[in-house]
């Protein structure tokens, strides 16, 4: 229990280790403005829903004509929080000027905007209790395949960035008990997503897993559409928005698809049970990694935090992710297996084992004979000087050698015999031809390079 | 009541200073200290530092003028819980009128003001005047709670203000309790530079990165690793 209990990222955690170091006053300021966000977004190439008009003091609002409103759209504060002060008009009433409705039918009056207006403007949802700007942006319009799980409101996409690299991410669905807003403590419902898939996974409301929403669907296994436009629009706003540990919410337009919404400064915990994983393993496995591009961000949350759906994800990217020592298999002559730790080694060429290693591996005849006739010929150099066609003429008979090479690696130049083994790397059978030299005096007995790394990737720690 | 205070103690009384003010004034540490053990350390919120230590005041307060411990936390605990329906009522009640923040505050709390000053009338008709006669200070400082409490339920929902108040009420009454406790209280005047030890404490919760113990409740299927949905 208390091994499990290390990999969750708690408050004092997030707080500590990775809010106030990364996300600097000037970051967390710009999150908290709405409007300065959609600006820098913008410019960014994010998409953000429109804005229509912003007021700005006692006189804005005074001068403005409601009936240029559309017929539907949000009314914000702008530096309000938790969702509070936001109203969401649906529509026109019919047959009335400047009337409109809400999600539940009540009426919307121009009077009503006024005072809501008012209420923003004189800081009653702001974050400091200081005067406030309202705005109205346009209204995102359901997206047809999450019409059967929310209510009255629009499902978002919390996705948690870390080091450019998206680390965990949750889809956040509205319900009666929440109001229609996707906030989790008003009894909103979380639901953790694959990252490779985008593909829904466990879902929980009030912290505790559900099975199924309150209407009776399964809330498992739903596909969020453009799932890698999605993460590539996460690590964008990361970029510009200069917030380490990023929270970013993006919800999904019937028309126009993904859409920013926020930027979230300080990201809750609730995303790691409606995940079943703690975020500090994820964390911890993305720290200090370089990610030049976007692509490489999203590759790699992608081909690191997908769960069970992981396989079909690195059979189409065809690569798997390994670390810089891994336990492998060599089977040898006679389906000989053995297993061992090997050290993963990209500035090596071939792979190579070593001496007493090969022999356990059935080819002590060959290195007997590779050995007598080597000495025959003297010095290596002399080797050199002959034709591949001459070399492979001289070790014809040795038993189970394919070929010799000519190594050059920090320990100096040496005369090696190949033999052809099978390598199991996770999982992966790889046929290899490998060198084979004395290696007692190194850590590790096998060293695999570039020639078998083709459907890797490797991770350095 | 032991008689033998600290040289620093003994100075502040020759000077003036009550011995019950420079007591409580070595006290608030300890009471702060308390508050944020129980954030950092245990994961109980409250409504931050300061109202939960001015409730513990209060409550100290109440109880010293009753002259009893218990009275304390009697009265305390039932004006801090009408204070919070009231509120709660009063909210309710203004909603329809759509008012600003600040004005439609000012009435919640003129509510609940009444309200108080009923209770202590019943009291007084049913010749209970324990409550009456404390002082005024003390539920004056109960009564602004109100504004904490409806604030946060604008922001983050009843639930959520019902829990932080609960929270609010558990930490003060613990904090009570200590202050009360007469061997502390002889010990910080014996030896009132012990309460710089505090400091320490903070700086120690200041880098704490465990997870809280509330946070072990909160986590419980995650680190039983109980997956409730059979796959």
């Amino acid at each position: 229990m208390f091994s499990k209990s290390k990999n969750i990222l708690g408050m004092n955690a997030r707080n500590l280790i990775y809010i106030r170091p990364n996300n600097l006053k000037s970051a967390k300021k710009l999150a908290d403005d709405k409007l300065r966000c959609k600006r820098v977004l913008k410019k960014a190439k994010v998409p953000v829903p429109r804005l229509i008009k912003s007021i700005k003091t006692q006189e804005d609002l005074d001068n403005f004509d409601f009936s240029t409103l559309p017929n539907s759209f949000v009314l914000k504060p702008n530096f309000g929080f938790g969702g509070d002060g936001i109203m969401v008009v649906y529509g026109r009433k019919k047959g009335s000027e400047n009337v409109w409705v809400k999600a539940n039918r009540s009426p919307v009056t121009e009077d009503y905007l006024r005072t809501h207006i008012k209420n923003i403007l004189d800081g009653s949802f702001s974050r400091t209790g200081t005067s406030d700007v309202a705005f109205f942006e346009e209204r995102i319009k359901l997206y047809p395949g999450f019409k059967p799980y929310a209510f009255r409101g629009v499902p978002d996409i919390r996705i948690i960035v870390y080091n450019r690299v998206p680390v965990m991410a949750m889809m956040r669905i509205p319900t009666e008990a929440s109001g229609g807003t996707s906030n989790l403590h008003r009894g909103g419902i979380g639901i953790g997503i694959d990252m490779a898939t985008g593909v829904t996974t466990t879902a929980i409301q009030y912290d505790r897993v559900v099975e199924k929403s309150p209407r009776g669907l399964l809330l498992s296994g739903i596909k969020i559409p453009q799932w890698k436009n999605i993460l590539e629009l996460a690590i964008k706003a990361q970029d510009v928005s200069r917030l380490g540990y990023l929270g970013a919410d993006i919800a999904i337009d019937r028309e126009n698809g993904p859409v920013f919404m926020e930027l979230n400064a300080r990201p809750g915990l609730s995303i790691q049970v409606s995940n079943q994983e703690g975020l500090l393993t994820r964390l911890n496995r993305v720290e200090g990694l370089k990610i030049k591009t976007v692509r490489r961000g999203v590759a790699l949350s992608q081909n690191l935090f997908g769960g069970e759906i992981e396989e079909e994800i690195e059979g189409l990217s065809g690569k798997r992710i390994i670390g810089t020592v891994e336990r492998i298999k060599i089977i040898g002559r006679n389906k000989k297996e053995i297993k061992i730790e090997a050290k993963v080694d990209t500035g090596a060429g071939f792979t190579s084992i070593d001496l007493d290693l090969a022999k356990e591996l059935g080819f002590s005849e060959t290195m007997e004979e590779y050995e007598r006739i080597y000495l025959e010929q003297g010095e290596w150099k002399k080797l050199e000087n002959l034709t591949a066609k001459e070399r492979k003429l001289l070790f014809k008979k040795v038993p189970y050698l394919v070929d010799t090479a000519i190594i050059n690696s920090s320990h100096g130049t040496s005369y090696r015999p190949i033999v052809r083994v099978k390598i199991i790397m996770d999982k992966k059978m790889i046929p290899a031809r490998i060198t084979i030299i004395d290696r007692q005096h190194l850590k590790y007995p096998v060293i695999i390079g570039r020639r078998n790394l083709k459907q890797f990737l490797v991770e350095v720690k | 009541m032991s008689t033998e205070y600290s040289q620093l103690v003994n100075v502040a009384l020759a000077y003036g200073v009550p011995l019950n003010t420079v007591t409580l004034i070595l006290m608030l540490p300890i009471v702060v200290t308390i508050i944020t053990f129980f954030r950092q350390v245990i994961g109980i919120k409250a409504f931050g530092i300061y109202t939960p230590a001015m409730i513990t005041f209060a409550f100290f307060s109440i109880g010293a003028q009753a002259g009893d411990f218990s009275k304390g936390i009697k009265y305390g605990t039932s004006i801090f819980i009408m204070v919070i329906l009231i509120g709660t009522l009063s909210r309710i009640l203004m909603k329809r009128f759509r008012l600003l923040y600040l004005p439609r505050m000012a009435i919640v709390i003129t509510l609940v003001a009444l309200a108080t000053l009923a209770v202590l009338m019943i009291g007084g008709f049913f010749k209970r005047t324990g409550l009456a006669g404390v002082e005024i200070f003390p539920i004056l400082i109960m009564i602004t709670l109100v504004e904490k409490f409806v604030s946060t339920q604008i922001e983050k929902g009843s639930r959520i203000a019902i829990i932080l108040s609960l929270e609010t009420l558990i930490i003060s009454l613990i904090s009570y309790s200590i202050i009360r406790w007469q061997p502390l209280i002889s010990f910080v005047q014996q030896y009132p530079w012990t309460i710089l030890l505090t400091i320490l404490i903070n700086i120690f919760l200041g880098h704490w990165t465990g997870l809280r113990l509330m946070e072990y409740f909160r986590f419980k299927d995650l680190i039983s690793g109980k997956n409730v949905l059979k796959k």
